[in-house]
């Protein structure tokens, strides 16, 4: 990481040309930002307008009176059920993350380290899988859940998107690169598989785990497709249905709609100040496919 | 694939003896069964309940005559599908994905690799510019179109750009619902660019970073002149398995495209791809569930013909090097 | 990748780890037991369960007084669910499905009859009939039963700040054209001439009804034959395209042409709308004024589109006695509760006619003047019209308002596809 690019050292051979394509490079950037920070400010900028300012043909850059009681009056407008869906969001979302983690930690654990002759064709059993898009199945996988009586249940969010040969292809490209050496002390100390994952692989593998967790919690949490398909009753709405569901609503009230925008994302940006680097070493492993 | 089941033989075969030689008893390769199949069974359950019997219990309903139910009775054989390849919405819907991949895909690579280009030159402030061009992740499709819809592109004066096309003096375009000319592409297009780009710089800065900076020395010790050489001669072909990683994976999401199409413009028949058609066939009004089968398996099957395809052609990129 | 780090002597104890995953998965599942879901269950007290669904209401305090009126009943637990959005995508879905509502409002439509999903309600209305309109009666009924009560009624009109047309000269708009007129001079660089719904340039938004109406036609005549004239019909469609050509509509706003949202904004200087919102556009507009789509045909005359929403109950019920006795007591016999939902929230005519007498709120001001126009040029729904014939109407207008198509051609092909639905009866 700490490579200076080498466009810059041979920048420093040629001078002139690679310092001009420097200013460029950072006008730009410049630029860039701007464009890519704008549909954030106008989320901000809206929200703490009164509809009046917000719909009027004169432009203004940020409401004079910027009107904070529009965050509280989302939360009582009998209209939109912000708290229950930012309720239903956060159960779905630990949880799936933490049933993704287990289940497909275990199993790509299993694939890598247990040797056993069903291994290779479950291995292809997974594989498979990867050619044949999430998205794509979201009907088959409706009918399933619709028959066990899953529909607008917490089961049927939360319990089919668990199994996703994806991670389990990166848990087990992760455990064939784990360290031997840990796992042969652990087998001469007696530690039989199980506990040599809990006890020794586990702990070591912090930083891929988190990467991981990142990843699938900030999907779970944008997911859409799924919801609106499961969640039909308006007690089981996660934040993205909600939000969807009122950009087509008969009345809207634009201010507030915004809120509800700034607060869906709130905790995707929490996790992206404090956890970015996971996030970026997650996305890393997603391309390494 | 040969490769990744050999150490599972390898050591299988391996007498139960550990390295420093002491005799393993017996008793542990009978554990070690049980060790895998209580690791792998949760994971299995799964993956056969929620992908494989759904996938097949489709495949089943795709030939019977399903309305409103998810049980077959009417046995129709290829009717659904023959119905669906012939039905002007769906071959439509497929005509709307590849106008829209033509237009995201290209786009997006473009973007992205030349914000990580640029990212990955100047020295300054890199991991700012890094975070402000990924922190859209944290907004989901739902969110941005919310944005698209009602403040950016929205048909009315107060919308961003129509205040700037206002400045141009034209009148309030309605982004959205304008056929001729197709602007609604604008819209959907620049969504998914402000959405993805980051994730897809992301992946190029790290391949780009990879890069062993003695190859440029090299380069321009041979006598290789101006940025440009260096970048087709070195940079290009290193980046060679993250570019078809970048293209495939870009592919396969905008085939799955829903979320923006859904928000943005709803059932409008003039931009409705794949999945939002059949969206609404097996769960709008119709409940045609047979129908909707028919169509996920056809366009899973182009799914996994366009990767094969690709893998074929382009070679499994990254998976043949680091 | 080496990594030389020391066995860990595991602070990180597996049993907190599943115990943790396992407690809260616990939690969870428990807790989402039945409160989600499907249909009817056994409620509280041993009182039957019933689910009652209502579209999204525009007006504040509607949800809680739909909720108000479910709690009062006591031979059932009822549960109100307000449905946002999409509704008609959603009432389908979940009447032909499993999990849908047990009573609910909609528009009566054959279809419904034909595929066994609505219950008939002759009976709970038998008493009381006298008091409904002839056309009130004849939209929720088919092949001579009953099988809808009406809730309330909707007059739509064209409702227009009077100030505006005042500044360009506007007297009077008689004719479609004078309409196509008047909306290209009042439309500035700020303010659309009419709204009619946002893609009411491709589509006709809610105006082709009333451009039928207005041609002196209906959608079918009362011997289900094909009720408008083609030809005059053709011609008022193009006069339709030409809103869209002239740049006079408003396309794209915020909300769609059931909110007044745009013409309280100030984005347009006319809006298609009902009655319902009334109140609160004469708290945002002080010359608010109203008046009916013109006729669009040398012998035609102006129409108001009557619509309203009506309460069924569906034939896949559970519950289906308990449905209907919920269904007769709130909208049949509860006059006090049918007045405060008329009147308190939104606009809208009571159905019974008892109640519309006395409802003084109705006598004054523009609902007055609505009120008299639906009597005098208002048109119900023709609950004859299926939706396959819907379908093969848009998909005509489509054609000919966006696609400047043909529209005798277009006209003629649809109206031989509504022909042979018609033969089905």
């Amino acid at each position: 990481m700490s490579t200076a690019p080498l466009s810059n050292v041979v920048g420093l051979h040629r001078g002139g040309r690679a310092r001009a394509l420097d200013v460029v490079a950072w006008v730009v950037l410049v630029i860039v930002t701007i464009l890519f920070l704008l549909p954030f400010y106008l989320m901000i900028r809206n929200g703490l307008s009164t509809t009046q300012s917000l719909t009027s043909p004169d432009w203004s850059f940020f409401p004079t009176h910027p009107q904070w009681r529009n965050f509280t009056d989302l939360f009582h407008s009998p209209d939109i059920p912000m708290l229950s869906s930012l309720k239903n969001s956060a159960i779905i979302a630990v949880l799936s993350t933490l049933g993704t983690l287990l289940i497909c930690s275990l199993a790509g654990y299993a694939l890598a380290r247990i040797p056993n002759r069903a291994a290779a064709p479950i291995f292809y059993g997974v594989i498979a899988t990867l050619m044949i898009p999430g998205a794509v199945t979201f009907v088959p996988s409706f009918i399933i859940v619709s028959s066990l009586g899953w529909v607008s249940d917490y089961r049927g969010l939360i319990i089919p998107g668990l199994f996703s040969g994806f991670t389990v292809f990166l848990f087990r490209q992760y455990f064939l690169a784990f360290p031997k050496e840990l796992e042969e002390a652990a087998r001469v100390d007696g530690l039989g598989h199980w506990r040599t994952f809990w006890r020794i692989v586990i702990p070591n593998s912090g930083a891929f785990i988190a990467a991981i967790a990142v990843i699938t919690f900030i999907g779970s949490w944008n997911a859409f497709l799924w919801p609106l398909v499961v969640a039909q009753d308006q007690s089981a709405w996660t934040v993205q249905v909600t939000l969807s569901t009122f950009i087509t609503a008969q009345t809207v009230n634009l201010p507030q709609l915004f809120c509800a925008a700034i607060i869906s994302i709130l905790p995707l940006i929490l996790v992206f100040v404090f956890l970015q680097r996971y996030l970026v070493q997650g996305v890393a492993q997603t391309g390494i496919k | 694939m040969v490769g990744a089941a050999m150490p599972s033989r390898v050591v299988a075969d391996e007498p139960s003896v550990s390295r420093t030689g002491t005799a393993v008893p017996v008793r542990r390769i009978r554990g070690q069964r049980w060790a895998f199949w209580a690791f792998i069974t949760p994971f299995l359950v799964g993956l056969i309940g929620f992908v494989y019997v759904p996938i097949i219990w489709s495949a089943v309903l795709s030939f019977f005559d399903a309305q409103g139910t998810v049980v077959p009775t009417r046995f129709i054989g290829l009717d659904n599908y023959k119905r669906m390849l012939t039905d002007g919405a769906f071959t439509s819907a497929l005509l709307t994905f590849t106008l829209f991949a033509v237009f995201i895909v290209p786009t997006t690579f473009i973007v992205s690799l030349g914000l990580a280009m640029m990212v990955n030159r100047i020295q300054a402030a890199r991991a700012f510019f890094r975070s402000v061009f990924f922190l859209p992740t944290a907004c989901s499709y739902v969110v941005a179109s919310l944005v698209w819809k009602l403040s950016i592109f929205n048909g009315v004066r107060f919308g961003l750009a129509n205040q700037v096309a206002s400045l141009f003096g034209s009148d309030p375009i309605a982004w959205l619902s304008t056929i001729n000319p197709p602007l609604y592409w604008i819209p959907i297009v620049s969504v998914r660019l402000w959405l993805q780009s980051g994730f897809y710089m992301i992946l190029f800065l790290a391949a780009l970073q990879n890069i062993n900076p003695e190859l440029y020395e090299a380069a321009f010790v041979d006598g290789a002149k101006g940025g440009w050489q260096l970048f087709r001669h070195i940079t290009l072909p290193l980046l060679r398995p993250t570019a078809v990683s970048v293209l495939l994976l870009c592919l396969i999401a905008a085939y799955q495209a829903f979320d923006e199409f859904y928000n943005l413009l709803g059932n409008a028949e003039y931009a409705r791809p794949p999945l939002v058609y059949l969206y609404y066939l097996a769960l709008g009004t119709q409940q045609n569930f047979g129908l909707g089968s028919a169509g996920a398996l056809i366009l899973a099957a182009m799914i996994a013909i366009v990767t094969i395809l690709q893998s074929r052609l382009l070679g499994f990129g990254s998976k043949g090097e680091s | 990748m080496s990594d030389n780090r020391p066995l860990a002597s595991s602070p990180f104890s597996r049993r907190l780890f599943l115990g943790g995953a396992a407690a809260a998965s616990a939690a969870a599942l428990g807790a989402c037991g039945s409160n989600h879901g499907s249909g009817s269950t056994q409620g509280a007290g041993g009182k039957t369960a019933i689910q009652q669904w209502y579209h999204q209401y525009g007006e504040s305090g509607t949800q809680q007084a739909a909720k108000r009126y479910a709690a009062e009943y006591k031979d059932a637990a009822v549960t109100v669910q307000w449905i946002p959005g999409d509704y008609d995508t959603k009432l389908t879905s979940g009447l032909a499905g499993s999990s849908g509502p047990d009573a609910f409002e909609y528009h009566l439509s054959r279809a419904l009859v034909t595929s066994n999903e609505v219950v008939e309600l002759t009976d709970l209305i038998a008493d009381v009939k006298d008091d409904y309109s002839e056309a009130d009666l004849g939209s929720c009924t088919v092949d001579g039963k009953i099988y809808a009560i009406p809730m309330i009624d909707d007059p739509q009109l064209i409702f227009y700040k009077k100030s505006l047309l005042d500044a360009k000269g506007i007297s009077s708009i008689d004719t479609l054209d004078d309409l196509v007129s008047a909306a290209k001079e009042l439309t500035t660089k700020d303010v659309k001439g009419l709204f009619a719904g946002n893609t009411a340039n491709n589509d006709g938004g809610a105006l082709v009804g009333p451009v039928i109406y207005s041609t002196g036609g209906r959608y079918l005549t009362k011997d289900m034959k094909i009720g408008f004239d083609t030809a005059l019909v053709a011609d008022a469609l193009v006069k339709l395209r030409q809103l869209g050509t002239d740049k006079s509509l408003l396309l794209g706003a915020p909300t769609d042409w059931t909110d007044p949202g745009s013409i309280q904004n100030g984005l347009c200087a006319m809006q298609w709308i009902g009655m319902w919102a009334v109140p609160t556009m004469t708290k945002a507009i002080d010359d608010l004024a109203v008046m009916p789509f013109p006729k669009a045909a040398p012998n035609g005359q102006p129409s108001v589109a009557s619509g309203g929403w009506s309460a069924m109950v569906s034939a896949k019920s559970k519950h289906i006695d308990e449905a209907k006795a919920f269904t007769k007591w709130l909208w049949v016999d509860n006059t006090k509760d049918q007045e405060d939902w008329s009147l308190s929230y939104g606009f809208h005519i009571p159905p019974r006619k008892s109640l519309a007498a006395k409802a003084t709120k109705l006598q004054s001001g523009v609902a007055a003047t609505c009120v008299q126009l639906n009597a005098d040029h208002g048109v119900q729904n023709d609950p004859n019209w299926t939706p396959a014939m819907g379908t093969a109407l848009t998909d005509a207008v489509t054609r000919i308002v966006g696609k400047g198509a043909d529209p005798e051609k277009e006209l003629a092909a649809a109206v031989k596809k509504i022909n042979t639905e018609l033969q089905k009866f």
